[in-house]
């Protein structure tokens, strides 16, 4: 009952607020709408039992990556954007003309179909199962492939991590004008 | 392992009863039972944080041999109550050139992220709300609502003072966020798991059995810990968004009335849940500094007690600290979180780690009285 | 997690609950006690008693995009040393100890690195000397 319920409210949550993503004019709006999906996202993965993964979104997503954004778009001054006159109906922001809505619309949906599709097949193939394992707890699990049969993703992980960090800074440097 | 209020309510005869009540549907029987649960720790969570105001001021008030506030109630005790009713009429006021969404979202942002918190908080061994596998991870997790809450109510407001507390307060919430995970994850090393169940029953038993005391890198991580907390809670010496000589108010300077008491109230209340993490990962939370081995209600009713006397002594610290030192600047805030603490942190794990291994897990009483 | 574990996300769901009532249930008391006059210099936003100049809205310095970037790299850092160190007990009490720390060691070395570059390059720096970074940029 509770896990329906969970469900329901995360995927109202995610739903809604992205497609508020998308409709709203004013950027920072759309910054905090997209934090609104993106809790709803770590409710859907606690459904799922994936306790670790849920949080770890919360952390990055939540914690970090809207954060930044609201400071990169306060780099600009967070102004309200100025929608172009060509908008679908004055809802959808300016993204082109009818003819790339229009286009757009049709590939999306193409898309769609197919991956429905495809993954029909492979979910009537597979019929889902719990598989029973000997872990406690989820991040028990996740500790012991990262530390045995991934352990070469997660060292990797910390160079790439450092590569990251480099560019940032590396970017982030003031340069002479011109 | 994971124990929750419910399933430790579930063994007891009454129990049986109530689910009997509720037509054996234990879905809403634990719903109930969390619900009230949940309104009596935010009863006394907000006590906590209104008592808090009143404790600030006659603390200050003591610390600068003044009176503080003695007229409202014995002792000046109710004065909370009286803040909170004029906070309820006073008119609301909105600048004109606000950003209205934002400015009504924020103080509601910092109120989830600070009560989500709660759920996690273990007052005793056996009440806790839930005691998640991922516990003290999710606590780090959800109270970054906090942060972007701080820089919304600064952006809205389109004034220059809260603008500039609100980006001062995001970023310093954001950067100390790194050293205060890193100490906790030298606790998450030491415990060997996440959830406060397992971080409480390793510390059980004597004194000595408490992590702050477990080895001499665990006893910095509380200090970098304190550190980094009082940092995140914008408390003084690191208060710089709501700086008052230079920035007003910082980031509600333009809240009235009950929204700037929701922010103060989360504030108040996060400066607790603050105090009771650092009581139950490295005080040993509810457990009492000497053994005792009952398992009854009044034993967990005397644990939460213990739980709430270490999280009040931190705060009271806490206070102290705030009418002792003198604000930072800037640059010295940022350069100590990035270039002194956050090393330590890293170093600090370094050694947690190699302790771990060396001494095969034992901790310093071990290896001194030889126990185990 | 099992379903029964799931149930035990309640408490969560249910103290959000009761932030955001407790929010619009404060905010619907404030519209009843509250007095109403509002004035156009009462909504102006403070500015020390002057007229307010301009919007506050405007560029912010680059630095705090930095420890945005900054941030973000640690924490993912940190949510990767979860895992490992919630059962790095559990392998030291196996006896594989020592693999155990290597593994950990060589993934904060790299993380000790990476803030050891930035502090030497002056990224840390919250008040940036131009002309050091700019030496530094050839």
């Amino acid at each position: 009952m509770f896990i329906q319920l969970l469900f329901g409210l995360s995927a109202l949550l995610t739903v809604g607020c992205a497609i508020a993503v998308a409709v709203t004019k004013n950027i920072m709006h759309s910054c905090v709408f997209l934090l609104g999906s993106l809790l709803g996202i770590a409710g859907l993965y606690a459904t799922l039992g994936a306790d670790f993964v849920a949080v770890t979104q919360i952390m990055v997503y939540v914690g970090g990556v809207v954060i930044l954004m609201l400071f990169a778009v306060m780099l600009t001054g967070g102004k309200d954007f100025v929608s172009r006159a060509q908008n679908l109906l004055g809802l959808a922001p300016a993204m082109g003309n009818k003819w790339t809505f229009s286009v757009g619309l049709l590939v999306g949906l193409v898309v769609i179909l197919t991956n429905v599709k495809l993954i029909m097949n492979i979910a009537k193939a597979y019929p889902a199962k719990v598989i029973g394992n000997d872990f406690p707890s989820t991040v028990s699990q996740i500790g012991h492939l990262l530390v045995k049969e991934h352990v070469l993703a997660f060292e990797l992980s910390s160079v790439l991590l450092l590569g990251a960090l480099v560019g940032a800074a590396i970017i982030a440097r003031p340069r002479k004008q011109g | 392992m994971n124990q929750t209020i419910v399933s430790y309510l579930s063994q007891y005869e009454f129990y049986d009863s109530l689910l009997c009540l509720f037509g054996n549907n234990e879905g809403l029987l634990a719903f109930v039972i969390y619900l009230l649960v949940a309104l009596i720790i935010i009863g006394f969570s907000a006590t906590v944080g209104g008592l808090g105001t009143y404790a600030e001021r006659k603390i200050s008030a003591d610390l600068q041999a003044r009176m503080g506030p003695n007229r409202v109630g014995p002792y000046g005790l109710l004065q909370f109550l009286a803040d909170g009713v004029k906070m309820l009429t006073k008119e609301d006021i909105m600048p004109f050139t606000a950003d209205k969404f934002l400015f009504y979202l924020a103080p509601m942002l910092a109120l989830v992220g600070v009560f989500a918190t709660l759920a996690v908080l273990p007052w005793s061994n056996g009440f806790m709300m839930a005691d998640l596998n991922v516990g003290i991870f999710y606590l780090i997790a959800i109270s970054s609502l906090v942060g972007v809450s701080v820089f919304l109510g600064g952006y809205a407001s389109n004034s220059k003072w809260s603008m500039l507390g609100g980006m001062r307060g995001a970023s310093q919430i954001i950067s100390y966020e790194i050293p205060v995970t890193l100490s906790i994850l030298a606790i998450t090393l030491l415990a060997g798991g996440m959830s406060f169940g397992t971080i409480l029953s390793h510390q059980e038993g004597t004194i000595i059995n408490w992590f702050i005391f477990h080895n001499p890198f665990a006893f910095l991580a509380f200090f970098i810990y304190a550190i980094g907390a009082l940092a995140e809670t914008n408390r003084a010496p690191f208060d710089l968004p709501e700086a008052e000589s230079e920035l007003v108010s910082g980031y509600h300077t333009e809240y009235t009335g009950l929204r700037f008491g929701f922010f103060a109230l989360a504030e108040y209340i996060e400066v607790f849940v603050v105090c009771g993490v650092g009581a139950a990962l490295f005080l040993g939370g509810g457990n009492l500094p000497f053994n005792i081995q009952i398992d009854i209600i009044p034993l967990q009713l005397v644990q939460v007690v213990i739980f709430i006397t270490k999280a009040l002594l931190l705060y009271y610290v806490v206070i102290w600290v705030r009418w002792t030192l003198p604000r930072l600047r800037v640059d010295q805030l940022m350069s100590i979180c990035w270039k002194y603490l956050t090393p330590m942190a890293i170093l600090n794990l370094v050694g947690c780690a190699i302790w771990l291994v060396v001494f095969n897990g034992k901790s310093m009483a071990d290896l001194v009285f030889g126990s185990h | 997690m099992t379903p029964a574990q799931i149930d035990g996300l309640m408490p969560i769901v249910i103290l959000m609950g009761i932030a955001v009532v407790l929010f619009f249930g404060g905010h619907f008391l404030t519209v009843l006690l509250a007095p109403k006059k509002p004035s156009h210099l009462k909504s102006t936003p403070y500015e020390c008693g002057e007229e307010p100049v301009g919007s506050a809205w405007s560029a912010f310095n680059v630095r705090f995009y930095v420890i945005g970037l900054i941030f973000i790299i640690f924490d993912v850092e940190s949510v990767l040393m979860f895992p490992v160190a919630a059962i790095f007990r559990e392998l030291v009490d196996m006896g594989h100890g020592g693999y155990a720390l290597i593994i950990f060691l060589s993934f904060i070395s790299v993380l000790l690195e990476g803030i050891a570059y930035c502090w030497k390059k002056g990224d840390l720096d919250w008040v940036k000397s131009f002309q050091v970074s700019l030496k530094n940029n050839k």
